[in-house]
């Protein structure tokens, strides 16, 4: 496999240089939201896992849809794909950059949410849930990333992501009905059951297989028309 | 002498076009205006040719490398502009040509600060405040900064006000005096492609309807005026593309033009009353709707 490394690493920067600031914004609301989760008070807990799942669907939907939708649509792809870049190079660079700007406030606000179960009165059971969540919000967004690359149609990218976005609640629902879940996570230990590690493993791994096939398909392609 | 670029048998089909059999090259050095009309096959020849597009049929090199597989090292000698290519709004001009300069070693810092006093560029300033006609001179800068062997500009005048079209025209002007840049423009403004190219191609219809060096393209059209009632008799002569009358009067356009033509339009009963030379812009219509070869 023969990479322009050099231009796929510039890129990449260019991506993060465009969105650094909105991210940053995303970042400061979700830090908001764990504030409000920390204060460990019902309404709290509610309103700030409220607010924590939207900002960090709203930034997986910000990423996609800026670096790839807008970049389209206001035509500044054709200026990228001008530049010394083959089809896989420009694949590889979309895939890490998005991974970045996603990964990085995505990884913030997981770590943020297990600092917070485990530094105050939450149950520290919690994190089993808050890690399966951010694994759903993982593979909405892998998935979503998968198709923006593939479709051109704005509608079908918008069905893609809110679609697999707002399973986030039929999700959470479901979680409550498998006892050995349910029952660790209102406990002040963390208990993997097996259906969870399951679960989170199946999330983990189909986001990578989608990503990688991803890859795959645009690295065979010849040109990019 | 190499080619810039050389194609042959090339096609490429879209649900609603298709590029079809075109053989074209361009030799170094060389300036190649690309006319049509929209949706002609323009954009489409010109992405075929940066290695965006693969061809369905056919073969395509350019500066030695076959596209779309060497697409990457060919990149590397093309400026490539089209008239939908943008550039970030929310960035400034700096900001691009530091993205830009990082990419390409050849980049010329003194040309790029010139280029941006000539086309009076604020470079600070986000694009998303720029008129067109700055977007265009910006992107335009940023592709001949680098100094590539091959240009490639895809409709670079369009929608330009008459002043911008001036200086952008008088940049590619100087350009061209680099003799050893090819350069390919496309454009459906004939007067521009008169102006500065060498050779020219009349595309049609996704096919090369023509293609001929510009000063013979000139010389070989010619309108003649004729009276006289012989029309019948020469319309079926290949050297006249075509030939229309209106009364007693007759009117000539002939795509290719010799000394002894008026004599023998005599002998078959026209009288010449006036020759005159073709501008492109007749030329191209002609050969359009005659489907003729120059």
């Amino acid at each position: 496999m023969n990479l322009n490394r050099p231009v796929i690493r510039l890129l990449i920067l260019k991506d993060w240089q465009l969105f650094e600031k909105q991210l940053a914004a995303y970042v400061l609301a979700g830090l908001g939201a764990l504030t409000l989760l920390g204060l460990a008070r019902p309404w709290a807990f509610y309103l700030g896992s409220l607010a924590l799942i939207v900002v960090v669907v709203a930034a997986a939907c910000f990423a996609i849809s800026n670096s790839l939708l807008v970049e389209r649509k206001e035509q500044t792809l054709a200026f990228v794909m001008s530049l010394p870049v083959s089809p896989l190079d420009f694949t590889i660079s979309k895939l890490l950059g998005n991974l970045l700007t996603f990964g990085v406030p995505f990884c913030v606000l997981l770590l943020g949410t297990l600092v917070v179960i485990l530094s105050t009165p939450l149950p520290d059971g919690l994190v089993i849930l808050a890690t399966l969540l951010f694994g759903h919000i993982l593979l909405a967004y892998s998935v979503s990333l998968a198709v923006a690359m593939q479709v051109e149609s704005e509608g079908w990218n918008t069905f893609a992501m809110i679609g697999s976005m707002v399973l986030v609640n039929p999700f959470l629902m479901a979680l409550g009905q498998i006892e050995s879940i349910q029952g660790p996570i209102r406990q002040d230990a963390i208990a993997w059951s097996l259906p969870a590690a399951l679960i989170l493993g199946a999330q983990l791994l189909v986001s990578v297989v989608v990503l990688v096939h991803t890859a795959w398909w645009h690295g065979r392609k010849a040109a990019f028309y | 002498m190499t080619a810039a670029f050389a194609v042959s048998g090339l096609c490429k089909r879209y649900p609603e076009f298709a590029l079809q059999d075109v053989d074209l090259s361009l030799p170094e050095g060389q300036v190649m205006g690309l006319v049509g009309v929209n949706g002609a096959g323009k954009t489409t020849l010109l992405r075929l040719l940066t290695g965006l597009a693969a061809p369905d049929a056919g073969s395509i090199e350019v500066l030695g490398h076959r596209l779309p597989e060497a697409q990457v090292a060919a990149k590397r000698d093309i400026g490539f502009a089209s008239e939908d290519m943008r550039l970030y709004r929310g960035r400034s001009l700096d900001w691009h040509i530091e993205l830009v300069r990082r990419i390409y070693p050849a980049w010329d810092h003194a040309y790029a600060s010139e280029l941006i006093r000539r086309f009076d560029l604020r470079p600070a300033q986000p694009l998303g405040g720029y008129s067109h006609g700055q977007r265009v001179k910006a992107l335009l800068l940023l592709c001949l900064s680098r100094r590539p062997r091959l240009l490639l500009l895809d409709e670079p005048t369009t929608g330009l006000d008459p002043v911008a079209r001036a200086e952008v025209l008088e940049t590619l002007a100087d350009v061209l005096r680099d003799e050893g840049r090819s350069v390919l423009f496309s454009s459906h403004n004939t007067h521009d492609v008169e102006r500065l190219a060498d050779s020219i191609a009349f595309l049609h219809q996704g096919r090369l309807v023509a293609h001929a060096d510009k000063e013979r393209f000139l010389d070989n059209w010619r309108r003649v005026l004729c009276l006289g009632g012989g029309a019948a008799e020469v319309s079926g002569w290949p050297e006249l593309a075509q030939v229309r009358a209106a009364g007693s009067q007759v009117e000539i356009k002939v795509r290719a033009w010799s000394e002894d033509l008026p004599q023998r339009l005599s002998a078959a009963g026209l009288s010449v009353q006036r020759v005159d030379p073709m501008a492109l812009e007749d030329i191209f219509v002609t050969a359009v709707r005659t489907g003729g070869a120059a």
